[in-house]
Formats: structure tokens, sequence, C-alpha cells
């Protein structure tokens, strides 16, 4: 189990640094794979809540670390509506919700029914992207929510859930490796014996 | 819920909430950190991207780079001469301006970056320049391509810096509108990926009249961006009921930003 936490944990670092050469496809609305994001939603159905927190912890704080802006600057008497930043730290709690989210269909996932989590990871990419462009909607004020903002959410929320039954193989290969039980197929010999029943 | 569940979930709201309450100080000390960390693995990662994107070009038509390059180096040949022509006239007006006792401008300096990569925002418009601390860069210095004004620094590290684009709408610069007394803030706007981005130039007075194509320049106020850097050309002007907005069409390509230039801080 260590040791599996430990690699979903290089996993993740790994796809932070990989993200950074992921273009945007600007015929697709500026959409592009989030791969951190990605990741972490596929790891997230494969443990504990514990785990999962704290993966939801290092990806919020690690994203943030690596996209948040600085203050505006200048005279604030020429500059007196700045567009203002999110806080660092909003991804933490934005991945948290998320994390939580996957969490729900686990005992399905323990069965051997991955394919639902794939589309659950691309639900849960378009809440976190919706969830995050409101939030600069209410702290900026202002509410616009365009065709293409729309679009882009919805193509990288789809973007992202093509790549991920590659990501769920290679955890399957890492768990296989690191002797930890992903799937669980006693649940499933308990419900069929049930249905005979 | 369960006793470590449960214990988890605390733990990871207080981790939460510290993150939540650091000061800017801090949060540029952690991105530095990060960053330092990070780029051994993201120069690896830029110079096999570089090698990969060179064998290709390679690969596409030699003949033809060929050609270029001969090209090139005429239009180089012929910049030296214009070079040597131009510092043989800053030299003659340099002198005529000592006769005439008139007082010397400031001399332009501009450092020359390159944009190495876009950085994998989903709502920020930012790149990461070649150019850091170690070059005499600092934050908030105006950055400028061929066509105009391009942004300005957000982040400084050791060898690297990270702008805002003008596109963004943290970005905001203090501009004129060239023949008129018209006067407004300018920033991006959000979600505008459909025919190019578009520029939203607020706090223009209710009856400002101006007509479609006229250029906007930077007036110098604010304490960041110089006076007289073209932004770009009023496309429509939207009046409303205490001030009126116009759209602004970026001078500079940002789909295709190579070298920039950062000018000294105001």
């Amino acid at each position: 189990m260590i040791r599996y936490t430990l690699s979903l944990l290089l996993l993740i670092l790994l796809a932070l640094v990989v993200q950074q050469f992921i273009p945007a496809l600007t015929g697709l609305f500026n959409s592009r794979l989030l791969l951190v994001t990605l990741v972490f939603l596929c790891a997230s159905v494969t443990v504990g809540p514990p785990v999962m927190l704290a993966l939801a912890f290092t990806c919020g704080f690690l994203w943030d670390a690596q996209n948040a802006l600085g203050p505006p600057g200048g005279d604030p008497t020429i500059y007196h509506s700045p567009a203002e930043s999110l806080r660092f730290g909003y991804s933490i709690v934005l991945y948290g919700v998320i994390g939580y989210l996957m969490q729900g269909i686990q005992p399905l996932f323990r069965e051997g029914k991955w394919q639902l989590s794939t589309f659950l990871a691309g639900i849960s990419v378009f809440i976190y992207l919706v969830a995050e462009y409101l939030i600069i909607n209410f702290v900026r004020g202002g509410f616009i929510f365009s065709r293409a903002t729309l679009l882009q959410i919805t193509f990288t929320s789809i973007l992202t859930t093509l790549f991920s039954p590659l990501v769920f193989w290679i955890l399957f290969q890492i768990a296989s490796r690191f002797g930890h039980e992903i799937r669980f197929e006693g649940l499933k010999k308990k419900r069929r014996r049930r249905a005979i029943a | 819920m369960r006793p470590l569940n449960l214990l988890a979930f605390l733990l990871f709201l207080s981790g939460a909430t510290w993150a939540l309450t650091r000061s800017e100080r801090t949060v540029r000390e952690i991105q530095s950190t990060y960053y330092a960390w990070l780029r051994p693995f993201l120069n690896a990662g830029s110079e096999l991207e570089i090698k990969a994107r060179s064998f290709l070009e390679e690969v596409e038509d030699s003949k033809k780079l060929e050609a270029e390059l001969a090209s090139m180096r005429t239009e180089y040949d012929r910049l030296r001469q214009i070079e040597a022509h131009s510092e043989e006239i800053n030299a003659e007006n340099a002198r005529l301006r000592r006769a005439l006792d008139f007082q010397e401008r400031t001399e332009f300096k501009a450092t020359a970056a390159r944009v190495i990569r876009r950085q994998p925002t989903n709502w920020w418009q930012t790149v990461e320049i070649d150019r850091g601390k170690e070059h005499g860069i600092s934050i908030h210095q105006p950055v400028v391509a061929d066509g105009g004004l391009v942004g300005k620094v957000d982040r400084v590290d050791k060898d690297f810096s990270s702008v805002i684009l003008l596109t963004d709408e943290a970005c905001q610069v203090s501009v004129q509108v060239e023949g008129t007394p018209e006067a407004g803030i300018l920033g991006g706007q959000r979600g505008q990926y459909e025919d190019g981005p578009k520029l939203r130039l607020r706090f223009l007075s209710v009856k400002a009249q101006i007509a479609p194509g006229t250029r906007v320049f930077t007036n110098g106020r604010g304490g960041i961006f110089p006076a007289n850097l073209l932004v770009g050309t009023i496309e429509s002007v939207i009046p409303g009921p205490l001030d009126s907005e116009a759209l602004v069409r970026p001078s500079v390509d940002f789909t295709d930003l190579g070298t920039v230039f950062l000018l000294p801080k105001q």
C-alpha cells in the first residue's frame, strides 16, 4: 500500500512536468488535456479517503504553486478596479471535492467496472472547470459565461475522458507490481451469491 | 464516518486553510522553490522539444531551409549596414545635440528574451521567457514585441520569468486613443477564443466619438508602462449610461510570440 501510494505521488509529479509541454488546442477553443487532474482522478478511485485527501492536497498545492498570478501592481489611483486573482490554495479544495466525487463510485470500480470511472473522470473535470470559472466570476464580478467558455470546458473534459483508460491501465500495472489490490472480486462474488439466493 | 477518515478530513481542511491564508510573499517563495525543483526537468524537456522540432524541420524541407538561410544572410548583411549607418547618425545626432546644448534623451534599453512556452493554465494567459533575475529582470517590467505591447512580467526566477499577456483580464494598461482626449483602462476579456482575442477599453467618456481603426497607445500613467507604446486599434465603441467601452484589436499576434523585448521599469 505504501509503495503504491508513493508511486502515485511520483506519477503526479511526473504529470506536473509533462503538463508543461501539453499545448492548448487553439482549434478546439483552447481546450487541453489536464493530465495532473486526470492522474489524480484515476488514482483517487483506487485508494481510500485518507490517501485521496493527501493526493488532493499535493495536487492542489502544486497546481497553485505552478499557476498562481502575482499582485497587479501599478498606481492604485489609476488602476482603481484591478481584476482580482484567486487565492493560493483554492485548488486544494476543488481537488478534494472532485476526489470525493470519484470515491462515490469506488464500490463499482472495485467490482471491476472501471469503464464507469472514465466517464465520471470527464464529469469531474467538467465540474472542476465550471467551479473554477464560477469562482473567477464571483471574485472579479460581472458574470460572463460565453459559448466559447462552455465549449472549452466541454472539449477539455472530453479530451481528459479519452485518455483516462490509459491512466487506469498504468495504475493497474503499478498496483499489480506492488501487490496492491485495486479490484476486489469478493464484492462481485458476494452480490452474485445474493442474486442466486 | 470512520475515525481515520474523519481525522484525514480534518487534517485536509486545516492544510487547505493554512494554504489559503498564506501571504503574497510566502506564496512567491513557495512558487520560487517549486520552480527551482522543477527547473532541471523543464530544461531537459525543453531541450528534447527543441531537438525534436529541429529534427522535424530538417526532415521537412532542407532545400527550403537553405534558401531561407541564404535570404536571411543577405537580410542580415543589409541590416548590419543599416545598423552601422544608424550608429553614425546617432553619433552625429549626439554631437549636434551637444553643440546646441540639448538635454540628452535617455537611452532606449531593451532586453531581448525568447518565449519558451505558454504556461498550462486553464484561465490565465501567461508565457515563460528565458530571462530572469540574473539578467536584471524585475517584476512588472513592460514587455513588447515588434507589433507593440505584449504584457508585463508577473513572476521572476533566477534565469526565467513569467509574463502575463495583455489578453489576460488581470493585465491592465492605462491608454490614450490617438487624436482624441479619450483615455481609459485596457485589459483582456474572459472567454475570448473566437475571431482572435479582443481587448476591452473601459472608462471612456459617455459621448466618446472614436472611429473604428483609430490606434490606441499607452499614456504612461499608472507607473508600469511607458508612454507611446502601440497597443491596438479600435474595433467598435459600446456606449453606456455612465461611461463608454470599446473593443480593441491587439496589434500583436499573441499566437505567434517568438522573441520579445523587456523595457526598463518606469
